[in-house]
């Protein structure tokens, strides 16, 4: 007669039942029913079925589960631990007078421990086996093709847990009254609902969360090839066409280069005082894109401290972009330096270029005209301006406006 | 002039073309004696190579120019360091700054005054960009007479003079030094002696506000 071996094709959960078809020459199905139904009728199967589990090698293996968790210390002190815990809860329910504690319980608590002693002992392929046999998903599952009697086997345990969940919570009486049965009653409903749909909601939330991933990466992608394309790859083509007018190569480059700026720092400066909407700084940065578009010289614009746009601050910025006009327009210099610092008595700005300056005392009308209109803005608020020129060193206007405490 | 004359360069930035574009930019007026794209390499080449002054690029593989200043600075004191720069983002330059560099400037100076600034730095003084004059005078403004300011560990270190400031403001303002020197009727050296001054200042200070205001402003 061949020994006893589980087998490792077409089994189910351990191969017992396969495996002792073999041995007693009857038809695995048959020994599976069997072990159902004694398994439904008091959990003698259970415990049964698990025994043969742990102490009968596979067939391709010369040692069983059992005798591995005994030749490995640390195996064996998780199982005593836990075995110890699971004994002390049956024994602590039985104190309490709980239902149900009885033959079932004990070969539950048996069947338990065995359980255990799989978890810790199974070889690594039977390991591999196993876990497959637990995440196979049930009748929804949709991904990788698993055998129908792993469906099976779930959906058995979880509907096996489901009904004795309802029987129980439906049960009333006994002597610990109803209350105790509904706790364990829900808890078995609960974890039947969990091992039918577990591994189908698991993976669905996995892959929807993955799909978001994909697509918000999908969609910044984009936005930035949209972004360059729109911008840095259409002025490469204008600065391609250009190449002949170095000004003009020079004025896209800094329009780019500015616009790029803005869009890849933007996020980070929204949280900072200096670019609010409505105050000197911004203001200024305003004159700063406008005198580099439209005219084509640098601005160096150099701000420090801010405060809130009012109207002696619109004058005053107003000025400012006059001079700065003035200064792109007429002085032949590259860049034009602009300093706004604000402190607590006073603003002042000055507009510097090193261009072809002019001797302010012999000046033509049109600039004249200009000069004056930017005296009359500050001293409506009471702000000075001073133009210092010399024709070949360049000009500095500067504008200074007292502050008047507005109760900040 | 032989090459031994002239002052020993070493460029750090990764990327080839801004290396390429500052060698350029030097001509003949400098001796590059080297050049590398990340912060390690720069490292080993600079103790090794002794350069007079590297144009060190703030954005760098391997941990920045703030690495290379670091691992540097201690064992060369002799080597002079000018932050070269893209960015203008206050936060980078003030650390490089306070790493050790002598001076920042942007990427978009000129030859010319590359030059004169590399032989700045390379006499011990201290070059800073109109840029950086305005974070400093920003970032050691003082504080409304309303406001309480943080109390002061070291008032010589945490607060510039009122002729610093006056320098300060000129150089935002885009005055060269000898510009400076004329306006306020001192002479260069002193204007440098003053710079030299705020720089020492600037790397000094525990300030609180120093920090705390760079991580506020982000990038100008």
């Amino acid at each position: 007669m061949r020994p006893l071996r589980r087998s490792v094709e077409g089994e189910v959960l351990g191969g017992v039942c396969g495996g002792l078809a073999v041995r007693l020459g009857l038809r695995p199905r048959t020994l599976r029913i069997a072990a159902v139904v004694s398994i439904a009728l008091g959990g003698l199967g259970l415990l049964l079925y698990t025994a043969l589990w742990v102490l009968v090698p596979t067939s391709d293996e010369s040692e069983s589960i059992g005798a591995r968790v005994l030749g490995d210390r640390r195996e064996l002190q998780i199982v005593l631990a836990l075995s110890t815990a699971l004994l002390a809860l049956v024994l602590a329910l039985q104190i309490f007078g709980v239902s149900g504690v009885g033959v079932p319980m004990w070969s539950l608590l048996g069947a338990s421990i065995g359980l255990l002693v799989v978890w810790r002992g199974a070889s690594a392929s039977e390991t591999v086996r196993l876990r497959e046999a637990v995440n196979a998903a049930p009748v929804f599952g949709t991904g990788r093709p698993v055998g129908w009697r792993r469906v099976a086997l779930r959906a058995l345990v979880g509907v096996g847990l489901v009904i004795f969940g309802v029987a129980e919570m439906s049960r009333v009486g006994s002597l610990s009254g109803a209350a105790f049965g509904v706790l364990v009653g829900t808890a078995a409903f609960a974890g039947g609902f969990l091992v039918l749909f577990a591994p189908w909601w698991v993976r669905t939330l996995r892959e929807l969360a993955t799909e978001r991933r994909e697509r918000v990466r999908a969609e910044e992608r984009a936005d930035m090839a949209a972004h360059i394309h729109d911008s840095v790859l259409q002025t490469l083509a204008l600065v391609q066409k250009a190449a002949g007018d170095p000004h003009e190569v020079v004025r896209l480059a800094r329009i780019q280069e500015r616009e790029l700026r803005h869009w890849l720092f933007d996020p980070a400066m929204l949280g900072r005082s200096g670019d609010r909407p409505g105050t000197l700084a911004a203001g200024a940065a305003a004159i700063e894109r406008e005198i580099e578009d439209t005219y084509g010289v640098g601005l160096e614009l150099i701000v420090v401290g801010d405060c809130p746009m009012d109207e002696a601050v619109t004058a005053l910025l107003g000025a400012c972009r006059e001079a700065a006009v003035n200064a792109a327009k007429w002085s032949g210099a590259p860049t034009v330096s602009v300093f706004a610092e604000v402190e607590s008595a006073q603003v002042s700005v000055f507009v510097r270029d090193l261009g072809r300056g002019f001797d302010p005392g012999a000046v033509p009308g049109d600039r004249q005209g200009i000069a004056r209109s930017m005296v009359e803005r500050m001293g409506r608020h009471g702000g000075r301006v001073t133009v210092t020129s010399a024709p070949g060193s360049g000009t500095e206007v500067e504008l200074v406006l007292p502050r008047v405490p507005s109760g900040r | 002039m032989t090459d031994g004359d002239l002052l020993r360069v070493f460029i750090v930035d990764d990327h080839a073309l801004v290396r390429s574009g500052i060698r350029a930019e030097l001509g003949g007026h400098v001796n590059v004696v080297g050049e590398a794209d990340e912060a390690g390499a720069a490292v080993e080449m600079i103790l090794e190579r002794r350069p007079d002054v590297v144009l060190l690029d703030v954005h760098l593989p391997g941990g920045g120019g703030r690495a290379v200043l670091e691992s540097v600075v201690p064992g060369a004191p002799d080597v002079a360091f000018l932050a070269l720069s893209v960015s203008d983002a206050a936060e980078d330059v003030i650390d490089v700054i306070r790493a050790g560099a002598r001076g920042y400037v942007t990427k978009t100076i000129s030859g010319p005054e590359l030059v004169d600034a590399i032989r700045r730095i390379a006499d011990g003084d201290a070059v800073f960009s109109p840029r950086l004059a305005g974070f400093v005078l920003d970032a050691f403004a003082d504080q409304g007479p309303g406001r309480t300011s943080t109390p002061s560990l070291d008032p010589e270190l945490d607060q510039l003079t009122p002729r610093e400031r006056q320098v300060l403001r000129l150089i935002a303002r885009g005055y060269a030094y000898k510009e400076i020197a004329l306006e306020l009727g001192i002479s260069t050296k002193t204007v440098e002696s003053h710079v030299s001054a705020v720089l020492r200042k600037l790397q000094l200070t525990n300030r609180y506000q120093l920090t705390h205001w760079a991580h506020q402003r982000q990038i100008r």
